[in-house]
């Protein structure tokens, strides 16, 4: 057999897990055996765990170590003790020992599965199922690993073994029981509840039948009560959980994860509150307690729950991405409240949560963008917000994604969990495609729908007005879709509205996420132009009291749910017939122009992508025609053309930003400083760290008599360190002096002039303050 | 080859002492040589921008210093033997007041173990090299290097009498180089003037450069394999090129005078700069605004004087 420590970490960890152990030898609790072991004397101790008899239990499981039992018991024993590098040591010493014996191996693949490797757990029961195929304790013990060790691909193998657990005749009823909590608790992720509800009644009977614990069970039936809005259901479940095994952690974690999973993080972390409460050794409870925390800004009691969950359970991978994400999060992060100063009773409307690193250089644009928001959906669906609005914004996206789900490696750019919402910061995308403004508008308007709907919106719907409000209110507007989007458009990939969360929640093709997002903003935009924006809130306000959305649309559109599809189906066809008929030629076009530009043909690269734009003007995403026809035109030195086609981009939403500074500088030439200042303006909410674009668009508003406006550019750019220090800094000084600001003046002034003390500009600048001086003392 | 003549007159370096502070040397006398040596290109593209580099080192340090003092090989004449000779000759011809400039402008190779300037022929090695340097009278000479793998050179000329900068950190980084391109575009930059003192030092050249090539592989959304290193003491006080070079007045007594009492008024500035430390703040800035109100008030009547 594989020693199971092959990870140095680990073997570390767990060292050093193990010699602590043999100290406190302290209880842990473990899942319920449900029958897979029958020695008497672990049973004794697994039952005095249970009935909440936590010391006698713990001497009871010293008693098998110390006196003699066969290895794989004093394992259990180990185990249960929470020294689990024993644990494997006995459970290897066993195997050897009796080779032919599948629930050793059966056993140690739990033993990997409480330590996270997944695989390996896995390679444990296939081995224990070569040598007894129908062993359903290693096949559930294979369906559960390849389902937390998701990679989406498991389906069918988790299926195939779920059935072996289900149709063998001799299955152990624990393990079918296993297999039903299992499929439960997909059920109930797919908010499939009906069918949730058979298999529990099948549950029920079967735990009946062979007098198995029950406190599983009732603390599905709590969870399925929390989604089901049944709020007057859920303590009596868990309370009849309790009253079996009253250390049973899990009778409030389980709801409490399903909490979660609906966004209701305030409930969530009160059932993970009771959850450790009940069993102080819960890690994950205390890990999850803690994420829930940081989504509610309680953030030392966050880290407090974190730092519990890492220190109990070292092995946990999500425990240890959330610590590095605290230290981060503590030594990194600033606070900036708003409005500053303190207006009223002194409590912000907002918080821009930022790396100090770039703090200076976002919370200006950020802050606008804010605020600009939080009026904009205050008024479109009144709601003012009742808690001050945080919004942090990471550099790194890694620690973005721990930050919101746990673990790296997600592609997602923004995250609202109710008051806060967190998002990824521009540098975390340096390939200019990433437009983090339209991100912070989507992710503000999942506030106030979250909010209003009290957490009771659908995702879709959700998803679908943060859409809807980029494209009408946010800072680049226009309906903007992919052009892949498109391609499914075609083919009518489309979902029935009363599906659409599958869309987003249950993918069944890579890019079904994000047509199901075009798709339910294409629903509102539809929903706004055919029955008025109105309708969209009266629908929003009815989730509160937890109708779902075919009654939502029934109600408030008085119109059936297919009559509903079917128009929504009319609307597309209208708005977008034309286009997806002519969707190939549009592709060959857009691809010509490619072609063309590459093998630098100007004249053909402008003739494709004017074909192109005639097909579909307003596409303006990163493979914009506009940009290669820009290009070509430049080539040609047709300054003319290039402009006008630049211009034609920008004012049909177009964002990249080297268009844009193209466009301004453009502007400038042409001395059309407001043009020129809009384009700045556009160009920050996708590459705010352009020292270039903050001078210039900083001397614009000095030369038409902005001052302030020049200042905030200037000390923008001067928070991007740049390489002319002396410069900056003689415009910070210039604009103060403008806003009679001497002192401020004089300060950055000096610093110009100590880089460069024969700095013309700056040196004359300091006669006109000196003189001003005199002048007043005269 | 030797370059004769981009500027038959230097202008600024007719005032001595303007040269020796760029120098950070205390003499008058001291003069400043230096070498550019033109590697191959392997390819006409690279031939003709390191072509285009070397003229324009050659520009800018006409300059600053006379054109007999610049020294200019490329092609055949870049030979190994060739440039031993020439190095042996500069070190008769200097003494311990001189400084040297050297401008390696080409492809540079790395083994793991020794490092080579590519040239037609035998390449120049990191021992030549060393040897060149160590053969020179006096210290703070210059060494560039704008060769891919230069950053080998480190580590064995490392020595704090002289300042080195490499386009790479190491041996390593194979990539040809763009490090040098924008160095010498630095040269005659006023972009890269930061302390506005009309001077390029090492230190400005260098920084400009290296921002330059970290905004370009930005800009392209590649990582950087490239990342220049600069060593030894003195980079900010030694001036490589001159831009706007000021030309002092021969006709207007007054106007002589009040640029002498500029010239002054700098060198206060340097002084009091240099003893920044021993000061508090306050005693600082209040005493640098009153030089630099002294110089503004006087570059204002040099001003006026040449407008009329």
């Amino acid at each position: 057999m594989n020693t199971i420590w092959h990870n140095f970490n680990f073997r570390l960890a767990l060292l050093l897990a193990g010699s602590l152990l043999l100290f406190t030898s302290k209880v842990q609790a473990r899942e319920h055996l449900l029958g897979a072991l029958d020695n008497e004397v672990l049973l004794n101790c697994e039952n005095l765990y249970w009935s909440g008899a936590k010391a006698e239990a713990n001497n009871c499981y010293l008693t098998i170590i110390g006196t003699i039992n066969p290895p794989e018991i004093q394992a259990e024993a180990m185990w249960a003790l929470g020294d689990l590098y024993s644990a494997d040591e006995l459970l290897e010493q066993a195997a050897q020992s009796s080779p032919e014996n599948a629930m050793i191996l059966v056993r140690t693949g739990e033993l990997y599965k409480r330590t996270y490797q997944y695989q390996d757990a896995y390679n444990f029961f296939s081995q224990a199922l070569e040598l007894e195929p129908n062993n359903a304790w290693a096949h559930i013990g294979a369906a559960e690993v390849l389902s937390l060790g998701n990679t989406g691909q498991n389906g069918e193998a988790i299926n195939a073994h779920l059935e072996a657990v289900q149709s063998y005749f001799a299955s152990a009823p624990g393990a079918r029981l296993r297999a039903m909590v299992m499929s439960i608790n997909s059920r109930m992720e797919q908010d499939l509840f009906e069918q949730a509800h058979e298999l529990l009644d099948e549950a029920w009977e079967l735990v009946a039948d062979e007098d198995l614990p029950r406190m599983q069970l009732n603390a599905l039936e709590a969870a399925l009560a929390i989604l089901e809005r049944r709020v007057d259901e859920v303590q009596p479940y868990i309370d009849a959980a309790l009253a079996e095994a009253p250390v049973y952690g899990d009778a409030y974690a389980i709801p409490a994860r399903f909490a979660t999973n609906i966004r209701r993080y305030a409930e969530s972390g009160e059932l993970y509150q009771q959850a450790v409460v009940i069993e102080p050794e819960h890690w994950t409870a205390h890990l999850a307690l803690g994420q829930n925390y940081l989504r509610l800004n309680l953030i030392d009691a966050g880290i407090r729950h974190v730092e519990i969950a890492y220190e109990g359970d070292g092995f946990n991978p999500s425990a240890l991405n959330m610590m590095r994400l605290l230290d981060t999060f503590s030594e990194k992060f600033i606070d900036l409240t708003y409005p500053n100063p303190p207006q009223g009773d002194g409590i912000p409307e907002l918080v821009l949560r930022l790396d100090r690193d770039e703090a200076d250089v976002l919370k200006v644009y950020a802050q606008e963008l804010a605020e600009a928001s939080m009026a904009t959906f205050e008024e479109r669906y009144n709601f003012p917000a009742k808690e001050p609005v945080i919004v942090e914004i990471f550099p790194n996206h890694e620690d973005f994604v721990v930050r919101s789900i746990g673990m790296p490696g997600v592609g997602i750019l923004g995250v609202t969990f109710g008051y806060l919402f967190a998002m990824d910061s521009p540098t975390g995308h340096p390939d200019e495609t990433y437009h983090w403004g339209t991100t912070l508008w989507h992710e503000m308007a999942h506030v106030y729908t979250l909010e209003a709907s009290e957490h009771g919106v659908p995702r879709w719907y959700s998803e679908g007005i943060s859409v809807y409000e980029e494209w009408n209110t946010g800072p680049i507007p226009g309906i903007k879709i992919p052009a892949y989007v498109l391609q499914f458009m075609a083919e009518g990939a489309f979902l029935p509205v009363a599906k659409l969360d599958d869309g987003f929640m249950r993918p069944t093709y890579d890019e079904q996420v994000i047509v199901s997002y075009m798709q339910a903003g294409l629903i509102f935009q539809f929903i706004s132009e055919e029955y008025g924006h109105d309708k969209i809130v009266d629908m929003l306000y009815q989730f509160v009291d937890g109708t779902d959305e075919v009654t939502a649309i029934e109600t408030a559109l008085e119109i059936s749910e297919s009559d509903f599809d079917r128009h929504f189906k009319q609307y597309i066809d209208i708005q977008f017939g034309p286009l997806l008929g002519n969707l190939g030629i549009w592709q060959q076009d857009l691809r010509a122009t490619m072609q063309a530009y590459e093998a630098e043909n100007w004249v053909e690269t402008i003739a494709a992508a004017e074909r192109a734009i005639f097909t579909y003007p307003e596409y303006v995403e990163p493979d914009s025609p506009y940009i290669a026809k820009a290009l070509a035109h430049a080539q040609l030195e047709q300054d003319d053309l290039k402009f006008e086609t630049l211009e034609t981009f920008w004012r049909l939403g177009g964002y990249s930003a080297r268009a844009l500074k193209e466009l301004a500088d453009e502007y400038i030439a042409r001395a059309q400083p407001a043009e020129a200042i809009a384009v700045f303006r556009d160009i920050h909410y996708v590459d705010p760290f352009d020292e270039d674009t903050h001078g210039k668009l900083g001397d614009i508003y000095f030369d038409q008599g902005q001052p302030e406006a020049a200042l905030q550019e200037y000390l923008v750019g001067l928070a991007l360190n740049p390489l002319d220090q002396a410069a900056a800094n003689y415009r910070v000084a210039a604009a103060y002096q403008a806003l009679d600001e001497p002192t401020q003046a004089m300060d950055y002034l000096m610093t110009a002039l100590d880089i460069a003390p024969q700095y013309r500009p700056a040196q004359q600048l300091l006669l006109n303050l000196s003189r001003s001086e005199t002048d007043i003392q005269n | 080859m030797k370059i004769k003549s981009f500027f038959s007159t230097i202008s600024m370096c007719a005032t001595a002492f303007l040269c020796a502070t760029a120098l950070g040397v205390q003499t008058a006398h001291a003069a400043l040589y230096v070498t550019i040596v033109q590697g191959l290109g392997g390819e006409p593209r690279f031939d003709e921008n390191f072509h285009e580099q070397t003229q324009t080192i050659a520009e800018a340090s006409a300059s600053l210093t006379e054109a007999d003092n610049i020294f200019l090989f490329s092609g055949e004449d870049a030979a190994r033997d060739n440039l031993l000779s020439h190095f042996t000759a500069l070190a008769e011809l200097m003494n311990d007041d001189d400084r040297a400039v050297i401008y390696l402008v080409g492809h540079g190779s790395y083994d793991g173990r020794d490092y080579k300037f590519n040239i037609p022929g035998l390449d120049i090695t990191t021992e030549d090299l060393l040897n060149i340097m160590d053969s020179l009278p006096g210290q703070n000479h210059f060494l560039l290097n704008t060769s891919s793998t230069s950053g080998a050179l480190l580590e064995p000329l490392a020595n704090e009498d002289r300042i080195l900068v490499t386009a790479t950190r190491s041996g390593n980084e194979q990539n040809a180089t763009y490090f040098g391109e924008y160095f010498v575009a630095a040269l005659s930059s006023e972009d890269a003037d930061l302390n506005k003192n009309n001077n390029i030092s090492i230190e400005e050249a260098f920084s400009f450069a290296q921002r330059q090539v970290e905004e370009f592989f930005e800009s392209q959304g590649q990582l950087a394999t490239e990342h220049a290193e600069l060593s030894g003491e003195g980079a900010a006080q030694f001036t490589l090129a001159r831009i706007n070079p000021l030309t002092v007045s021969t006709e207007n007594p007054r106007l002589a005078e009040l640029q002498e009492q500029s010239l002054d008024i700098d060198r206060e500035i340097e002084s009091l700069q240099l003893r920044r430390g021993e000061l508090s703040n306050q005693v600082y800035i209040e005493q640098l605004q009153e030089l630099i109100l002294q110089s503004a008030r006087i570059n204002e009547e040099i001003d006026q004087l040449n407008s009329e």
